[in-house]
């Protein structure tokens, strides 16, 4: 039997078609960015190579900066609007019957299973500041209707509240399912020992929901720092660069500006923040068991 | 609509004498031209002129097939940038015939060489094919005679007793009273941008509008803009923001949602080029707007200001890709499109847009009122300004001068900071 | 049982709270749906909703031809459905290499992959592009499959080594005692075994999938594999200022997976929420 389980060939096909994807579709291209992030490629015709220049502007481009503060901001935001959120409405409707919480459970995810493009563009007129749903309602609700959602200052927040709005069902669901592997004895026992629904929720559901929170934050951050599309469409990292993230700004970079080489340095840098940020959240939320 | 429908009768006639001269190449090889354009919207507009003549090449040719994939302005210069980075060029390609543009891309040895004697006789307008020259070769021709105006919609002006400004302190104070009574005083694409920097050459062109682009290009190559005109106009176009003159949220909004809002009556004027004079001859526009449709040229005073000076320029054209497999078939096309009774006739006749070529030869009289204005502007032009700021220096130059020329017209940069930005670009 | 249909306060509060929810959830959607119905103009003369003079049903005429709607369905069933396949099936043969099987690299290999879960897209959409071109594969199926498989892997390997190791060993090992190859083990025993679990790995391939269109937009050129968000997409240029066409359009992209979750809620709820959990 030990053979069996260690057979070479066996292994090499189990693994090969896998791996060869893996290292064709992305190890390789992130290769190719590390040899381009080392040139002045345009994009077309011929380059040189220029050493760290590259990084060397990157480290001094604002934009660059402002790419990263917006990640953070996302984050940030996920992690103390979103989940909150979520947490709430998901031990809520822990407590609501079988039916309700079918019916609301469906509703809360169904933003999820549509497409970011349709997502990206809804919005856009939502926000409209001439003729948007946010403020014709705003003035029948008696405000002057006139709010700028998308301009300066409030773009980056009104992204936020797509991202949150579209990913709330998510979230939701991971906790709701959560509260739900919460062993039942446990509020028997608190419910005997007179807790009310509050204590209940801070002393047992809170706590022991800490393993799905921790996950999930470390999941926030992530993919606040991979947000690309939601942007690329709603706002394009405009107005300026007020909404930039590192994907978009690789893209604009290398196909707006033609600076093909400055993209692909972008390109590194942004592989290593994403594997940085895992590793610290890794060593802040050790893996229990 | 109609335009369809005026369309067709005039290509039926087209086609009934193409047919004519065609029976002679039948039987050859069968060839597919793949053509790459930045007009989305086959059914109306340039699209519709562009499929027009296609169709009636390909019913001319029967062995021939052309494939048109097109995109909206921003997505086709990114996807075109892709494919001149990769070996699977399209044969028959839009271009721009600015530097912004088409420097790059010429270096690069992507577009082919045209001789300029095939089109000796194609009429073309004095200088508008240089945009599309690299080192006295001509790659590219020039499709159209871009003039930016100010539409405005004359039943509204009517109706409020408003009165077309005949300097640009009239204009503020117009924006102010539309302002009061309610609606937008001027739609502004200010989402893409480079209308924003088109707005600010445009005041430079009319404060001071000697050789305006020649004094850009060495501003451009020695990062000073120190030129008082230059100065100036970003004040004024910053003044103009803060006073109200554009939507709220302009910088937000898209060329659509500019247009729309003029279209549907929410906004008394409209800043765009003249390829939107086909506002006038679409039928999805409410009756009472789309009747009322005029336009000015923007006015501007001063010591050495020039009322009749046009800000105008050949922006888009056509060029055939150098590794093309069908370069002579799609050079064929370039020249079948170009013959003055195909684009220049079927844009003017259609209200589409004024050709880079002598239009005023198929002036019929039955034009719409904004195409008389237009046609009337560019024959009493005294300067024209030719391509403006952000489209005279490299593409990086053109990616900053958007992004800071949008921060500048909402406040979130100074004038200094506006013009520092780009002298740090000097040398680049 | 009795006690719970009381209606407490407590219960009145939790409904509205819930309710809100509920709406902002869904409000925009039906927004969106209403104004498809409209003809342009309403939407800049109307209230917050719409009550169309005639109901443009020709709305969706435009947007189910000119957003070649049936054809860009097909392409995008058939690019997640292979890529779902894929997954699936190669999951499952390195997460059984992985996790059962002995040979050194096994932890190296498996790390590796892992890493590829904190590996943004967007940084191979340049490099990848002109791999693609030298390879002659842009504009061609692969240019979507070999990324969507490749990026969905990592998680597919990490949920099944998952479920795997909670899967008793004595089964299989029986079987190979007995000359069973390990082909066979897999597809005949471990396959079927892990069969819930599969059905999380795929949910969440096919949602992730479904909704790419930056390496679509930037691989493809011809409509011959263009995917369903290229409707929406398209239909911002051709009908840049006609919005009750490009609410028809979006509404339309929107349907078909809408009208799956709507039909499979239970099963599609419960296996991310699963898959994320143990993720």
């Amino acid at each position: 039997m030990q053979k069996a389980y260690s057979n070479k060939k066996i292994i090499f096909t189990l693994i090969a078609p896998g791996l060869l994807m893996f290292v064709f579709a992305i190890l390789a291209p992130i290769c190719l960015s590390v040899y381009y992030g080392f040139t002045d490629f345009s994009g077309l015709g011929a380059y040189q190579f220029i050493g760290f220049n590259n990084y060397k502007e990157l480290f001094g481009d604002r934009n660059f900066w402002m790419s990263l503060r917006n990640s953070l901001l996302l984050a940030i935001g996920f992690i103390c609007i979103q989940h909150p959120l979520a947490i709430i409405t998901a031990a809520l409707l822990d407590r609501m019957g079988k039916r309700a919480e079918g019916f609301f459970r469906t509703v809360y995810f169904l933003p999820n299973v549509i497409s970011v493009a349709v997502i990206a563009y809804m919005w856009k007129f939502i926000y409209n500041p001439n003729f948007g749903l946010l403020n014709k309602m705003a003035s029948a609700l008696g405000f002057s209707g006139k709010t700028n959602w998308l301009g300066s200052g409030m773009a980056i927040w009104s992204v936020l509240i797509v991202l949150i709005w579209h990913g709330f069902g998510w979230g939701m669901l991971i906790y709701y399912t959560g509260i739900k592997n919460i062993d039942p004895v446990l509020y028997e026992a608190a419910a005997i020992d007179g807790a009310d629904n509050k204590q209940t929720f801070l002393k047992i559901t809170f706590p022991l929901m800490m393993p799905v929170i921790k996950i999930n934050v470390t999941l926030a951050i992530i993919s606040a720092l991979k947000q690309m599309e939601t942007v690329y469409l709603l706002t394009n990292g405009g107005p300026g660069n007020e909404t930039q993230f590192l994907a978009n700004y690789l893209y604009k970079q290398a196909f707006s500006s033609f600076r093909y080489g400055y993209g692909n340095s972008i390109s590194v840098i942004f592989v290593i923040v994403c594997i940085l940020a895992t590793q610290v959240l890794n060593k802040i939320f050790p893996k229990e068991e | 609509m109609k335009a369809r429908k005026l369309l067709s009768v005039s290509m039926a006639a087209a086609a009934a004498l193409l047919t004519m001269s065609a029976t002679a190449m039948a039987e050859e090889e069968p060839v597919t031209i793949k053509v790459f354009s930045n007009n989305p919207d086959r059914t109306a507009d340039q699209g519709l002129v562009e499929q027009t003549i296609f169709d009636a090449y390909m019913e001319e040719h029967p062995n021939v097939t052309i494939e048109v994939e097109a995109l909206d302005d921003e997505a086709y210069k990114t996807k075109f940038k892709a494919y001149a980075a990769g070996s699977e060029m399209p044969d028959l390609v839009s271009v721009w015939g600015q530097p912004g543009f088409i420097d790059e891309v010429i270096d690069a040895g992507v577009l082919a060489e045209l001789n300029p004697e095939d089109f000796a006789d194609y009429g073309f307008l004095e200088g508008s094919l240089d945009g599309f020259s690299g080192d006295g070769k001509l790659y590219g021709l020039a499709r159209n005679t871009d003039v930016i105006v100010v539409y405005y919609n004359a039943k509204m002006f009517e109706d409020n007793g408003w009165e077309v400004p005949a300097t640009y302190e009239e204009f503020l104070t117009l924006a102010d009273t539309i302002n009061e009574a309610g609606f937008i005083p001027v739609a502004m694409d200010g989402g893409d941008k480079w209308p924003l920097y088109i707005y600010l050459y445009d005041l430079m062109n009319k404060k001071d509008g000697t050789d305006l682009m020649q004094k850009t290009l060495d501003a451009i190559a020695s990062g000073d803009y120190s030129d008082l005109a230059f100065i100036e106009a970003a004040d004024m176009l910053r003044e103009a923001a803060e006073r109200g003159v554009f939507q709220i949220g302009f910088e937000t909004t898209d060329y659509g949602t500019a247009q729309n809002l003029f279209t549907n009556g929410q906004a008394a004027m409209y800043y765009m080029g003249s390829w939107d004079m086909s506002m006038a001859t679409n039928m999805d526009i409410p009756d009472e707007i789309r009747e009322n449709i005029r336009c000015f040229n923007l006015p501007v005073n001063g010591e050495n200001a020039d009322p009749l000076a046009l800000t105008a320029w050949n922006g888009g054209g056509y060029s055939v890709t150098e590794n093309s497999a069908n370069k002579e078939a799609a050079l064929d096309l370039l020249k079948y499109m170009f013959l003055p009774e195909n684009w220049t006739r079927i844009a003017w006749e259609n209200g589409v847009c004024m050709s880079a070529q002598d239009f005023s030869q198929f002036a019929t009289g039955n034009e719409t009122e904004v195409q008389k204005q237009l046609m009337d502007m560019v024959a009493e032009a005294t300067a024209i300004s030719g391509t403006s700021i952000g489209d005279l220096g490299t593409s990086e130059y053109k990616t900053v001068c958007e992004d800071t020329v949008q921060q500048l017209a909402i406040g979130s940069i100074t004038t200094e900071e506006f013009w520092a930005g780009l002298s740090a670009l000097a040398g680049k | 049982m009795e006690k719970k249909r009381h209606f407490t306060p407590g219960k009145i509060v939790m409904w509205i709270i819930l309710a809100v929810f509920a709406v902002i959830q869904i409000f925009p959607l039906i927004w969106l749906v209403n104004h498809s119905l409209a003809n342009n103009n309403e939407m800049f003369t109307s209230g917050i909703l719409v009550m169309p003079e005639t109901i443009r049903w020709d709305n969706y005429v435009t947007a189910f031809v000119d957003g070649h709607f049936l054809l860009y369905l097909r392409n995008s069933l058939l690019v997640n459905i292979l890529a779902v396949v894929l997954v699936l099936l190669f999951s499952v043969m390195m997460a059984f290499a992985c996790t059962r099987m002995h040979w050194k690299l096994s932890g190296v290999v498996m790390g590796l992959i892992l890493m590829g879960m904190m590996i943004p897209i967007h940084a191979t959409l340049l490099p990848n592009y002109i791999i693609y071109d030298k390879l002659r594969l842009t504009d061609t199926l692969w240019a979507l499959l070999i990324p969507y498989v490749a990026f969905s892997l990592p998680q597919g390997l990490f949920l099944t080594s998952g479920f795997m190791r909670s899967i008793p060993k004595e089964i299989e090992e029986a079987a190979v005692i007995d000359g069973c190859g390990i082909y066979r083990v897999i597809g005949v025993i471990i396959f079927p075994m892990l069969k819930t679990s599969l059905v999380t790995v795929a949910i969440m391939t096919f949602l992730n999938n479904w909704n790419e269109f930056m390496m679509a937009m930037t691989y493809l050129s011809s409509p011959t594999w263009k995917t369903l968000p290229f409707s929406v997409l398209e239909f911002t240029g051709i009908y840049a200022s006609n919005y009750a066409v490009q609410f028809a359009v979006m509404a339309l992209t929107a349907a078909p997976m809408v009208i799956v979750y709507l039909c499979l809620s239970k099963y599609i709820t419960e296996g991310v929420a699963m898959g994320a959990v143990k993720g």
